[in-house]
């Protein structure tokens, strides 16, 4: 078995707040981020539900130059990469090498830059765009700007496996970890899907939830009346140090990514494989780089999304990893939504949270399990358990599935 | 024409959200002074074009840096002359 990740730092921006244990308290109480769109949102008439994170100004994270040319998901990540440095009180050349932190950060972009750069141009024509469009609009750049921020200097990149992404962003750095490429990476996905072109295409592609009178009740992973997901926003960073590096240093090692795995559907570019065959290989990958069996898994957070097909899918894998030693399962998705490549680690910070209080979230509106979506579900109030290990899926559009497994600082 | 170009360009950098405390003709525009960066120097010649309609090609734009506010309103003022005078 191969080293692990110490997790060291964590910042969130999401539906359901930006303090790690605020959200973790929200996902077990069943507080709801889902709402309708106020009357001054662009979104409003387009969707009837969303999941928006909070206000954050941009001019609170970046120079009011550079504030006016960046798009909300580079705001919200570069607010959540502060938090997740600060929560593991680390100060770039200061307390590490700057070229021994890299940077992994994912998500499709400034998409909603790019839209509104489009329109411009149809209506101005060439004047009408920007030359800071790319850096407002390139998928990089979230990772780019928090490394001119925070004056990081190693490896950087981004994935692009969009609702896997923010899984595999943890994934890669581990790998890079182990690898002794870097003593500390800065991980983690962000997500600015609402908006109108963006929202439409989930619409229109009948992936949404809708005919909900009350928008908390719209997202419902494996329930039998489910009928979408609710489209969310957010950012979720962490800090991963080798754990070597995290001892020297005297550093508060809150959990260890102890393993993950990574698969391709090889199926369909939206539709997941129906026996979840993949999906499963990946929760195997996962659990063999861990070093774990299937029975020493005490919670998995599943990628539930709310969609009929994905949530009987992910069933069908989950069955085939797990058969009769089944963890207690819930998606977090009924209040958060679905945050895209973001919710990879804003679950893992759910995951990581529940192993520490040993308090496992419920599946918030699960009020009737779908027979196809038979797991041992927890349901309607958090369960007390004490578990080694925690198990977080992330699937994505292109049939790309990730898994990753968290267990104690101490283990 | 001057005084009209140089509110332009003051009205210009607060939209960009430069500081626009202290400037005055003296002062250079890149880093030695208002400290435009390249693609905001890009920006602010794409609107002079919008608002003069005389366009600076990429060199004459890179030049802006060293330019002083007096002397970048100059240099505007003579490209609108060049150009109604055609």
């Amino acid at each position: 078995m191969s080293a692990t990740g110490a997790v060291t730092g964590i910042g969130l921006v999401s539906p359901v707040g930006v303090a790690v244990e605020t959200v973790f308290d929200a996902v077990c109480s069943g507080r709801s981020g889902l709402t309708r769109p106020p009357e001054d949102h662009p979104l409003h008439g387009v969707v009837d539900v969303a999941a928006f994170g909070p206000p954050i100004a941009a001019d609170s994270v970046l120079a009011p130059k550079d504030a006016r040319t960046v798009d909300r998901s580079i705001v919200m990540a570069l607010r959540a990469a502060e938090d997740a440095l600060a929560d593991a009180g680390i100060v770039v050349g200061r307390d590490v090498d700057e070229y021994r932190v890299a940077v992994v950060l994912s998500g499709v972009g400034g998409l909603e830059t790019l839209a509104q750069q489009a329109l411009e141009r149809s209506r101005r024509g060439r004047l009408g765009v920007s030359p800071f469009m790319l850096p407002g609009v390139l998928p990089n750049m979230a990772a780019a700007r928090t490394a001119i921020k925070f004056g990081i200097r190693g490896y950087t990149s981004s994935v692009g496996t969009a609702c896997a992404a923010g899984g595999q962003s943890l994934g890669e750095a581990l790998r890079i970890l182990r690898a002794g490429e870097a003593d500390v990476v800065v991980c983690g996905c962000t997500e600015a899907p609402l908006f109108p072109t963006f929202a439409d295409a989930f619409g229109n592609a009948l992936a949404l939830a809708r005919g909900w009178p009350d928008p908390a009740s719209a997202s419902r992973p494996f329930d039998r009346r489910r009928n979408g997901l609710v489209l969310g926003e957010a950012a979720g960073v962490f800090v991963l140090e080798r754990p070597e590096f995290a001892r020297a240093r005297g550093a508060d090692v809150r959990a260890a990514l102890l393993g993950w795995g990574a698969t391709s559907d090889a199926y369909h570019p939206t539709t997941p494989r129906p026996d979840g065959s993949s999906a499963a290989e990946s929760m195997r990958i996962a659990l063999r780089d861990a070093g774990l069996e299937a029975g020493d898994i005490g919670y998995l957070n599943a990628h539930g999304t709310s969609t009929k097909a994905g949530d009987a899918a992910e069933t069908k894998a989950i069955h085939g990893v797990f058969g009769a030693n089944m963890p207690p399962v819930s998606s977090t998705k009924g209040v958060t939504g679905h945050m895209l490549g973001a919710s990879g680690v804003v679950e893992a910070a759910i995951s990581v949270t529940a192993l520490r209080r040993g308090l496992l979230p419920p599946t918030h509106n699960l009020d009737d399990p779908d027979p196809a979506c038979d797991l041992a579900h927890i349901r309607k109030e958090p369960l007390a358990a004490t578990v080694d290990a925690v198990m977080s899926n992330s699937f994505g559009f292109g049939g790309h599935n990730v898994s990753v497994i968290f267990g104690r600082a101490d283990g | 024409m001057i005084a009209e170009i140089r509110l332009f360009l003051l009205r210009s950098l607060t939209e960009m959200r430069y500081d626009t405390d202290g400037i005055d003709d003296d002062t250079v525009l890149g880093p030695a002074g208002a400290d435009l960066e390249s693609l905001a120097l890009a920006e602010l010649a794409m609107r002079v074009e919008d608002q003069y309609g005389v366009r600076f090609l990429d060199d004459e734009a890179e030049r802006f840096a060293a330019m002083t506010v007096g002397e970048f309103c100059a240099a505007v003022e003579n490209r609108v002359k060049a150009a109604s005078a055609t």
